[in-house]
């Protein structure tokens, strides 16, 4: 809502500087989001004092003058007004200066003379309805400014008005307010209408087909009008609130529109047929054009206002082409309604508007106020249109409004409030909005909120007015009385937490990604067409096409992000996601939502460094992660094994693994196939690691057992076999675990090697055993009988040899 | 045989060395395997069989006292002659531990959440995707009603949507929880609207207390403890009336822009107060929606969104930074 304080200041007394007000009406949630002045543009027209005129060479009525402009140096302008002379006091815009219309006044030649500026008509200032000529100024001086010459001062608001304050859309709602800030009053202008012709009734009638949508409809009509452009002051007024003046029988219905917040339609009454209105919903199918010649198809659901045979206008929308105000209107008729909110915003969603006036219906106006609109119409139309006036109303309300008393117990919205507020304080913070009350007994006040203020229907709606009226600032501020409990345990949130903490300090950042994706994702990421990540969930409106449905798995948005970062010259890339991915659901309105865990590796494994060649990073870099991973959560006898078919398809075969544990599948790892990086902008070999948050803390376990440290010292003895290729080395591994010895302490291997001298198809591996005791200390040669029999043990097993 | 005098020239040549190369020398003189010490030593036999004893100890003491003075010495003209000839260059970089962060919405996120934790406040989830009922309806947002507009909703279905806040959460845990109830709701949040100052997807931290005797005037202690715990104790905090449909009164609150202290700066638009969170007295529609008898408690929400603090605790310029996980960003935090 835009606010002209002038405008403003024909309702109430304003003595509070333009500031202080925006500040006042903030506080009382009336939300001042910007201030400017009105008359921005004529900062840089300043008085000039024409000295001496000469005819242009070019003619055409052009002429060259010299100016005083007070800056002790005189410029020349070239002008074409029919009133210029030397002597004359005028009002030159400066180059630079944007006029009303839009115009950018430049230095520039004008037919081969330079002219500094241009002297403006009133019309071209925006200060007065004179085009004939220049302006001529009666007092003032060369060089000052014209809006101070002109007396011309005003600030405009712009408020944000909440969806609960309609009577707020109007200058008259706000101007109660700024009475409430500024402790004046508010002032309602006069409706003063002269006696009609003949009577209404007599000429016209108001069918109401749809009273649930339409409670009331007020009817006046005035004979014998002209239309023609508006005066100044009403094209001033529509202008400084930024409505564009259209004719004044069009103008007049806005203005009361923006000063009492009722919106008004005019029909040409001569274009109604059988003319009469009847208010009814559409039927199926039916087409309608609106004045702004969009042709629509109505459904049942749209209220119509009609005359005897057809659609005349999309009621509290927009009225129709086929009756509006043109040049030859000769007989109007007022439309002044009340609409049942719900139906007009159906309507207005549905057909794609939104107007002045379908924005105030579908917050509510006034239904007391709909009799005193029409009639404040008539009598502007009557001023500036002229005509005469048809005797009397038309008051079809098949609905009355009943006001509704709402009671309020002052000791309860103290206690809401944490006030200590008297009963008498109270009614004077209601009374400053016009919000009248009784005393029903010593603590409870009775109001009967007026038809204006539709958002007072509880009592916690006038708690809401004493308190904003009070003023927020004045509330005290004390600190809730509740028992403290310790909240409980929240495992699942403190495992993320920690997940997050861990693969923090495995190096790798955190990265939010947004949880829509393309609806293509699933195919390419190269997933099957069964795979349950197909089952993405829609978005009905996205916002763009690559943000079409949820996502079903982390890994697009870590592959976009990594493509990006290479891009960007990152190109050792590790980040790592903890969010949802969201699977729809047969039978279920909502998807099922799972948080998962992925990680992302890419480039380099180190930088080059002085210590250190650069190298690659590999497969065993992302398994190295997951392995501490698991580590950090204690988790035990994880297996890494190929995964089933199925598991993996976005990981390249041979080159990734499923993790298992306790027989439950917790994620996948491994190389990405190049073709899906290719999918996402991605130009080099990529790593993931992607968990099921919720199997990961199902084997992670709670507590951990302590065990004493060993207390006699470890023997390691070494064994190298050279076997078959194909031989995975974990089975090595476990066979030796499975002898259960109790002496192996441990074993790993720490040497791989294939080619020469070993032969081909076959590789070396090597293994260290620890052995240790718990009971004694273990002497060089029990360990190496032992060991000796493990060897033997192996190269039975995997036809093994030693090198 | 003269170890005084030896003992005497030795330590003057040592202690007269002006760099390792003068030292060096003295020490082969002196200590070396053909120096004058050994060569007393070798000599020792030529004593008479009483003396051999005293002088071999004597020979022996003085030994060691040499080795010290040369130590000594060493030290003094390293010292002074610059160490970095022998030591480490102790400017090459360490071997790098790899270290990574947490994003710094989740950063901001876990510090807000901490906050309301330390005053008791429990933490809760819910689904991203929402019931109409529990993002709107029941929070008494009627259906067809303007004040949907607010909020521009991604919709899966016609009942269907992304939550538009975390607000859902209040209705889930009163729906499941009799009174009192103290929680927090952090989470992502969806709206339909992109620009510098929009992304479709953000991050919010919900709060509900609701109780016996809760009052506007407790909202405003517990909001200004969270301020002055988030931004410093000195941090002065503002509500504003406002609307929104599940609270009454509503209140839009300020705090003290904590980049110019009140002066007014861009940040500010010169307001020197900067808008961080929404909140109000629970609605008694909602109370009735969840089952609640508005009659026996009270109780305040608030809403707070994560970005708008992050971007205002780093100097963030653009929110869409947060979601392009570029690393020359993320390793800032
Ligand atoms: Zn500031």
């Amino acid at each position: 809502m835009i606010v002209s304080i002038n405008w403003l200041r024909q309702f109430v007394e304003i003595n509070l500087a333009p500031r202080e007000l925006a500040h006042r009406l903030t506080m009382a949630g009336l939300e001042v989001e910007g201030v400017s002045d009105r008359y921005a543009w004529l900062d840089s027209v300043k008085a000039a004092r024409v000295l001496s005129v000469a005819p242009h060479p070019a003619g055409e009525n052009l002429t060259i003058c010299t100016l005083d402009m007070g800056s002790g140096q005189p410029c020349t302008v070239v002008c074409g007004a029919p009133n210029v002379r030397q002597g004359m006091l005028s009002a030159l815009a400066l180059p630079g200066t944007v006029l009303p219309g839009g115009r950018t006044v430049a230095q520039s030649a004008i037919r081969g003379v330079e002219s500094f500026g241009m002297l403006c008509s009133a019309a071209e200032l925006g200060t007065g309805p004179d085009k004939s000529g220049i302006v001529e100024l009666e007092k003032g001086a060369p060089g000052e400014k014209i809006a101070h010459l002109l007396n011309l001062a005003d600030t405009v608001f712009e408020i944000g008005v909440t969806p609960n304050r309609p009577d707020c859309l109007s200058f008259l709602g706000v101007a109660r307010e700024a009475a409430a800030v500024c402790g004046t009053r508010l002032v309602r202008p006069q409706i003063i209408l002269p006696k009609g012709e003949g009577t209404i009734e007599e000429i016209t009638s108001v069918a109401i087909e749809a009273p649930e949508h339409c409670p009331r409809y007020v009817a006046r009509v005035i004979r014998n009008i002209t239309v023609g452009p508006s005066p100044f002051w009403l094209q001033d007024h529509l202008l400084s609130v930024g409505l564009r003046p259209i004719n004044n029988i069009v103008d007049v219905t806005n203005f009361v529109m923006m000063e009492t917040g009722q919106p008004l339609h005019a029909f040409d009454f001569d274009l109604l047929e059988e003319g009469r209105i009847v208010v009814r919903t559409a039927q199926e199918g039916e087409k309608f054009t609106t004045l702004d010649g969009k042709e629509k198809i109505l459904s049942s659901s749209n209220l119509m206002i009609c005359d005897g045979k057809k659609p005349v206008a999309l009621a509290g929308v927009m009225g129709g082409e086929n009756s509006e105000i043109n040049p030859n209107t000769k007989t109007v008729l007022i439309e002044s309604a009340c609409f049942s909110p719900m139906s007009i915003r159906k309507t207005a969603k549905s057909l794609g508007y939104h107007t002045d006036a379908s924005h105030r219906f579908e917050r509510g106006v006034d239904p007391t106020g709909c009799s005193a609109a029409a009639a404040r119409a008539a009598q502007l139309m009557l001023e500036v249109a002229g005509g005469v006036l048809v005797e009397g109303e038309i008051d079809a309300n098949p609905v009355p409004w009943e006001p509704k008393e709402v009671c309020l117990s002052v000791k309860r919205a103290n206690a809401v409030l944490g006030t200590d507020l008297s009963c008498g304080q109270m009614q004077g913070l209601l009374a400053s909005v016009e919000l009248e009350t009784k005393t029903l007994d010593s603590d409870t006040l009775s109001v009967t909120p007026p038809g204006f203020r539709v958002d007072i229907s509880i009592p916690e709606d006038l708690v809401e007015e004493i308190a904003r009226l009070f003023g927020y600032d004045n509330i005290p501020v004390t600190a809730p009385k509740l028992p403290m409990e310790v909240p409980p345990p929240r495992p699942a949130m403190s495992f993320r937490k920690k997940l997050r903490n861990i693969m923090v300090n495995l190096g790798f950042f955190e990265a939010v990604n947004y949880s829509f994706v393309a609806a293509d994702t699933p195919a390419r990421l190269g997933l099957s067409e069964d795979d349950p990540r197909q089952a993405t969930l829609a978005v009905a409106n996205p916002l763009s096409e690559d943000q079409a449905v949820m996502r079903t798995s982390l890994l697009p948005g870590l592959l976009a992000a990594t493509g990006r970062n290479v891009n960007l010259q990152n190109r050792s890339v590790r980040l790592f996601e903890l969010g949802k991915v969201f699977f729809a659901r047969a039978n279920e309105p909502l998807p099922s939502e799972q948080f998962m865990l992925a990680a992302i590796l890419s480039g380099e494994r180190n930088p080059l460094s002085w210590h250190e060649k650069a190298a690659p990073c590999d497969f065993y870099d992302i398994k190295g992660a997951a392995q501490a991973l698991f580590e950090a959560l204690k988790i035990k006898a994880v297996d890494f094994v190929r995964p089933a078919p199925g598991q993996a398809d976005t990981l390249l075969p041979g080159h990734c693994a499923a993790m298992i544990c306790q027989n439950k599948l917790l994620g996948i790892l491994g190389q990405i196939r190049p073709e899906v990086c290719t999918n996402f902008d991605l130009k080099q070999r990529a790593f993931l690691l992607e968990m099921d948050v919720e199997a990961l803390r199902a084997v992670t376990p709670d507590t951990v057992a302590f065990s004493p440290p060993p207390r006699y010292p470890f023997v390691l003895r070494d064994i190298t076999l050279v076997l078959d290729k194909a031989v995975p080395s974990a089975e090595i591994l476990e066979k030796v675990r499975q002898m259960k010895h109790p002496w192996v302490e441990s074993v790993w291997v720490f040497d791989v090697y294939e080619g020469k001298p070993i032969e081909k198809g076959k590789k070396s591996l090597s293994f260290r055993i620890t052995y240790r005791a718990d009971d004694k200390t273990l002497t060089d040669g029990e360990v190496n009988t032992l060991h000796d029999n493990i060897g033997k043990t192996l190269l039975n097993a995997f036809d093994a040899t030693l090198p | 045989m003269d170890i005084d005098k030896l003992k005497s020239d030795a330590s003057g040549q040592i202690g007269a060395a002006k760099d390792l190369d003068e030292l060096n020398q003295a020490a082969v003189k002196w200590l070396g395997r053909k120096g004058a010490l050994s060569e007393f030593m070798r000599r020792i036999p030529e004593l008479e069989p009483d003396l051999r004893r005293e002088a071999g100890q004597k020979l022996n003491a003085l030994k060691k006292e040499l080795e010290a003075l040369l130590e000594e010495a060493r030290e003094r003209i390293s010292g002074s002659a610059q160490a970095r000839d022998e030591g480490l260059d102790i400017s090459l970089p360490g071997r790098p531990v790899a270290a990574g962060s947490i994003h710094p919405i989740n950063q901001v996120m876990e510090e807000i959440c901490d906050i309301f934790v330390q005053m008791g406040f429990d933490v809760v989830e819910g689904p991203e995707v929402e019931l109409d009922w529990y993002n709107f309806e029941a929070l008494n947002f009627p259906p067809d009603h303007p004040a949907r507009d607010m909020q521009d909703t991604f919709f899966i279905s016609g009942d269907v949507v992304l939550r538009t806040h975390t607000s859902s959460l209040q209705i889930r845990t009163m729906e499941n929880t009799p009174p009192p109830v103290k929680v927090i709701a952090p989470g992502k949040v969806y709206r339909c609207d992109s620009d510098v100052t929009h992304t479709p997807m953000f991050h919010q931290v919900e709060g509900l207390l609701v109780g016996d005797g809760i009052s506007f005037a407790d909202l405003k202690g517990a909001l200004t403890l969270f301020v002055q715990k988030m931004y410093g104790p000195n941090t002065p905090i503002r509500l504003r009336p406002s609307f929104f449909p599940f609270t009454e009164p509503s209140a839009e609150v300020d705090i003290g822009c904590v980049i110019c202290r009140g002066s007014g700066c861009r940040v500010c638009s010169g307001t020197g107060w900067l808008e961080v969170l929404g909140s109000g007295m629970v609605h008694p529609n909602v109370f009735k929606n969840v089952g609640y008898d508005s009659s026996l408690i009270t109780g305040f929400a608030f809403g707070l969104g994560v970005e708008r603090i992050a971007m205002l605790k780093y100097g963030v310029d653009d929110l869409r930074r947060f979601f392009e996980n570029d690393l020359r960003f993320l390793s800032q935090f």
